[in-house]
């Protein structure tokens, strides 16, 4: 499994950040999840896959992180989360910046769905599954949160 | 026609809308401008959103990372928990950061320039009239294997298929073989016309399947460009290599 993991690392960073925005925090997100995957090995079964396993236990350790800083109050504001991601990025742009704020001003039940679905490339019902929500609960929130990247992007043309 | 509400443009654009289906929206889109400019921008935000993410990809692991898998040390890190984690997990983490990064940076240069450039001339492709053409390894796989029937240890792996808005069926691959590097070609009365080549980082077998939709920017750009419809599914493609692909 640690073999899996370590193949898996690259995606599960992406996904990470994709949740998290700032890379630091991406990380620090990265390492709670493989502390919690290798702690609770024996849960997994080899006939799931390991990818969505992972990826289950990085939404929820996501979720708690969110949970214990809104506690703390230490909630990091749109735009600093915004202007942290558009940093990392290779070419960043105006565009890039948008869409990073744009992002980061989800609600989290739509930023999950964005992640999973439009930057991981899992299928509806995958996402459903794991969220534990019907695909229509994906679908809808994923069209809303399209809706309000898009706007954001002001792609008209 | 009936108007065509948002989730099923999106389930169209993310490839999750049956055959039929599918193909309904294809016909409305060769003469409804305004809903090609929907789907565009649902495509446009796809592609930018793994332009923003994919990098991640190829970025190297921080060791702190790499070094919670390695099986070496007899004790198995402490779960962290509660809201000190991620304080905790930044302190561990910047000790070991300075330390390792430039060795890893170093190791990481030296791996992209081997992988770095492809060869015109290299055995996998052929030139002719200035278009280059799959060909040997790469073309028969391209010519005659199915993504839905993955084989682990072939040195090509396929990715997408699906028909181009300019009606030439297209496919994206994987050399494993090292140095690896993906690509999109696309059918036409020559053979395989490659469009798009370059390298990508290390593949684990088993992981082919995520890489082939998470190609490099370039290749989901140009994927992007020539999708009119749907991805094959595993009937469609089976149905496509039986037609020579045509």
């Amino acid at each position: 499994m640690r073999e899996g993991l370590i193949a898996l690392l690259p995606r599960l960073r992406r996904l990470a950040r994709a949740l998290a925005g700032q890379a630091a925090d991406a990380d620090d997100l990265v390492q709670i999840v493989l502390e919690r995957a290798l702690a609770r090995a024996e849960q997994w079964r080899p006939e799931a896959a390991l990818d969505k396993w992972v990826f289950a236990i990085a939404r929820n350790a996501w979720r708690d992180e969110l949970r214990a800083r809104h506690r703390s109050q230490a909630l990091f504001a749109p735009e600093e989360a915004g202007d942290a991601v558009a940093d990392s990025a290779s070419t960043p742009s105006v565009q890039k910046l948008a869409l990073a704020k744009a992002l980061a001003a989800l609600p989290p039940d739509h930023r999950e769905v964005v992640a999973l679905v439009l930057v991981e490339g899992l299928s509806y019902s995958e996402a459903a599954d794991m969220l534990d929500v019907p695909v229509g609960t994906v679908t809808s929130r994923l069209a809303r949160a399209r809706t309000a990247l898009q706007a954001h992007l002001g792609t008209e043309a | 026609m009936n108007p065509i509400d948002d989730d099923i443009l999106q389930a169209y654009v993310d490839g999750e809308l049956d055959a039929a289906t599918a193909a309904e929206i294809n016909t409305a889109l060769a003469h409804d401008t305004a809903l090609a400019e929907r789907v565009q921008r649902a495509r446009d935000l796809r592609t930018q959103l793994r332009s923003m993410f994919d990098p991640v990809l190829e970025e190297p692991v921080p060791e702190h990372l790499s070094a919670l898998l390695r099986p070496a040390t007899s004790k198995t890190p402490e779960p962290v928990a509660g809201k000190d984690a991620l304080g905790s997990a930044r302190r561990h983490a910047a000790r070991r950061r300075w330390m390792m990064g430039a060795a890893l940076a170093a190791s990481i240069v030296l791996a992209a320039l081997s992988l770095w450039w492809w060869r015109p001339g290299d055995v996998l492709t052929r030139t002719q009239n200035g278009q280059t053409y799959a060909a040997g390894t790469l073309a028969h796989t391209l010519d005659q294997a199915l993504a839905s029937e993955p084989d682990a240890h072939a040195p090509v792996a396929i990715g997408l298929s699906f028909r181009g808005a300019d009606g030439h069926v297209c496919r994206t691959f994987v050399v494993r073989a090292p140095p690896s590097r993906a690509g999109l070609a696309c059918h036409d009365d020559s053979g395989w016309a490659v469009a798009v080549l370059g390298p990508v980082t290390s593949l684990e077998s088993g992981e082919w399947r995520q890489a082939a939709t998470a190609l490099t920017p370039e290749i989901q750009a140009a994927v992007d460009a020539r999708l009119s419809g749907s991805v094959f599914d595993a009937t469609q493609e089976r149905a496509a290599r039986d037609t020579g692909w045509r």
